[in-house]
């Protein structure tokens, strides 16, 4: 328990350290944990907790955090993530997405998506055709103000 | 921490990808279905804004993780039917009785399996019935990759380098003992066990899971259900078949009938002096059993008699009525037999179940 505290620590150390020595104004952070159902005397309480172990099949909650460190205020702010090659990209919480299906070269809405296939039809893409997502924040970011945005996938 | 801000999202952004006229296309690519052990999960995230309408330096921020070893395994029976076979049927037989099961590695790693053959010892058989007795000499053969069991080809002794997701057939054979009977049953189970992959041609180390805390290395975690003979969670699975004698369940009846004698002809003979007799000896097989091969009859006859040889003997032909009970005799055999040092022999190929045949000749009374 005492080493995987610390190993925390340490993780959760090195993810502000990274932005802190840029001297920028926004700073990031990107977490992973892992959905599990506990149970006990009966009752199933679904619990996130960082990955002691992972196994396809485990699904993931990826929580990018931002935060305005400046002085002013920061503008036409997009926050993209692509999805680990591992991952199957699910959904996000709150649906303000936009999605690539192809690397990140075009975005939209996963429902305007759609795939072409090799006999020149096409079919809607689906979550598993997800590559990237982000984020277009319209709203300025006040300095201070600190944000969150989530998003579940499967380890494939 | 809050997340006010993202809900103020403006759905416009949204509306100039949907005004689009060409939605965007994209050409699916193919992902394998399942993560390797080992492979780094490494998600990074990146941000890009203005202050003060100056495009910044883009920020970003990662997280990594390493996926574990997850070791899962399926041993099925290839079919949910069981194999019929004969008493005395062998591993030397052609076909040899034998059932087949299919393993598959469903972990995210090429492994080893270590495999254990073992009878059943009595209760429900799996395709119905009770297990009743035990295949001697069990042994399982792994399949060279051909589908067809083959002792002389199929010569592994355990499954080496099974890749994720891949499967390979392990046949399990053994003896019938030619003291079984018709109905019996022997349920078997396969049993295989994980082991180390990485060596072609040998077989790896026993793998154990890992159950303390997390390490930054690759850790094993056991994921597979119980099999038939074996629990959740233990690196093995196993799945049982089973094998059921259908022997032949053979009924003899020999009949004689007067055909003339030399003072009556053919009108009410009797069986005097001179008279000629018809034996027919009919092999009765009983219905929903196994076929009876190559039935070889063998007559002594009495003293007091003299073969027919004129007549000869008709072989294989068909009764009309129940052989247990009443029946009379076709005269549709064909010519065959023979008769040697008093003995008349013959043999019938085949007797179906439900179906009889015979072995007609005659005699004149000395």
């Amino acid at each position: 328990m005492i080493r995987s505290l610390s190993a925390i620590i340490a993780m959760l150390a090195a993810a502000f350290a990274a932005p802190a020595m840029a001297n920028d104004n926004i700073s990031l952070e990107s977490e992973i944990f892992v959905e599990r159902v506990s149970n006990t005397s009966g009752r199933s309480a679904v619990i996130l907790e960082r990955p002691t172990s992972l196994i396809p099949g485990d699904r993931l909650v990826f929580v990018v955090k931002y935060k305005n460190t400046g002085a002013a205020p920061a503008t036409d702010v997009v926050i993209t993530n692509p999805i680990p090659n591992a991952i199957q990209f699910q959904e996000t919480l709150d649906g303000t997405e936009q999605v690539s299906v192809d690397g990140g070269k075009n975005w939209a809405r996963l429902e305007n998506l759609r795939i072409a296939l090799k006999n020149g039809d096409s079919r809607p893409a689906s979550p598993r055709d997800v590559t990237h997502i982000r984020w277009v924040i319209l709203e300025d970011i006040t300095n201070g103000y600190e944000g969150k945005l989530t998003f579940r996938g499967v380890v494939k | 921490m809050t997340n006010r801000k993202q809900l103020l999202v403006a759905a416009s952004a949204f509306a100039l990808s949907i005004g689009v006229a060409n939605p965007a296309f994209a050409q699916a690519t193919s992902v394998p279905n399942t993560t390797l052990a080992g492979t780094d999960i490494d998600n990074t995230v990146t941000v890009n804004y203005q202050v003060g309408g100056v495009d910044q330096v883009e920020e970003t921020a990662s997280d990594t993780f390493q996926v574990d070893r997850v070791i899962n395994l399926t041993v099925a029976a290839s079919d949910n039917a069981t194999t019929s076979v004969t008493p005395g049927q062998d591993i030397n037989d052609a076909p040899p009785p034998f059932v087949t099961f299919i393993v598959t590695n469903t972990s995210n790693e090429v492994l080893d399996f270590d495999l254990t053959e073992a009878n059943q010892g009595g209760g429900a058989a799996p395709n119905g019935g009770t297990d009743n007795f035990d295949v001697t000499g069990l042994q399982f053969f792994v399949d060279n990759g051909d589908g067809v069991f083959n002792p002389a080809d199929d010569t592994a002794t355990f499954i080496d380098e099974l890749g994720v997701d891949e499967n390979i057939t392990v046949f399990v054979t053994g003896d019938i003992p030619n003291t079984q009977v018709n109905g019996d049953i022997s349920a078997v189970s396969l049993t295989a066990t994980a082991r180390e992959g990485g060596t072609v041609g040998t077989i790896g180390a026993a793998i154990t899971e890992d159950t303390g805390a997390d390490t930054d290395g690759v850790e094993t975690v056991f994921a597979d259900g119980a099999g038939d003979v074996d629990g959740a969670r233990d690196g093995a699975f196993s799945a049982s078949d089973d094998f059921t004698v259908q022997a032949a369940d053979i009924t003899v009846r020999k009949i004689s009938t007067v055909i003339s004698d030399p003072v009556n002809g053919t009108t009410n003979p009797k069986a005097i002096p001179g008279a000629v007799v018809e034996y027919c000896i009919a092999i009765a097989n009983a219905p929903g059993v196994a076929d009876a091969t190559s039935i070889t009859i063998s007559d002594p006859l009495l003293a007091n008699i003299t073969y027919d040889s004129t007549f000869g003997n008709l072989i294989n032909g068909t009764v009309e009525g129940d052989v247990a009970t009443d029946f009379i005799c076709n005269a549709d055999g064909a010519a065959g037999g023979s008769f040697a040092s008093n003995t008349v022999s013959g043999t019938i190929p085949t007797v179906a179940a439900g179906d009889a045949r015979t072995l007609v000749f005659r005699v004149t009374v000395d």
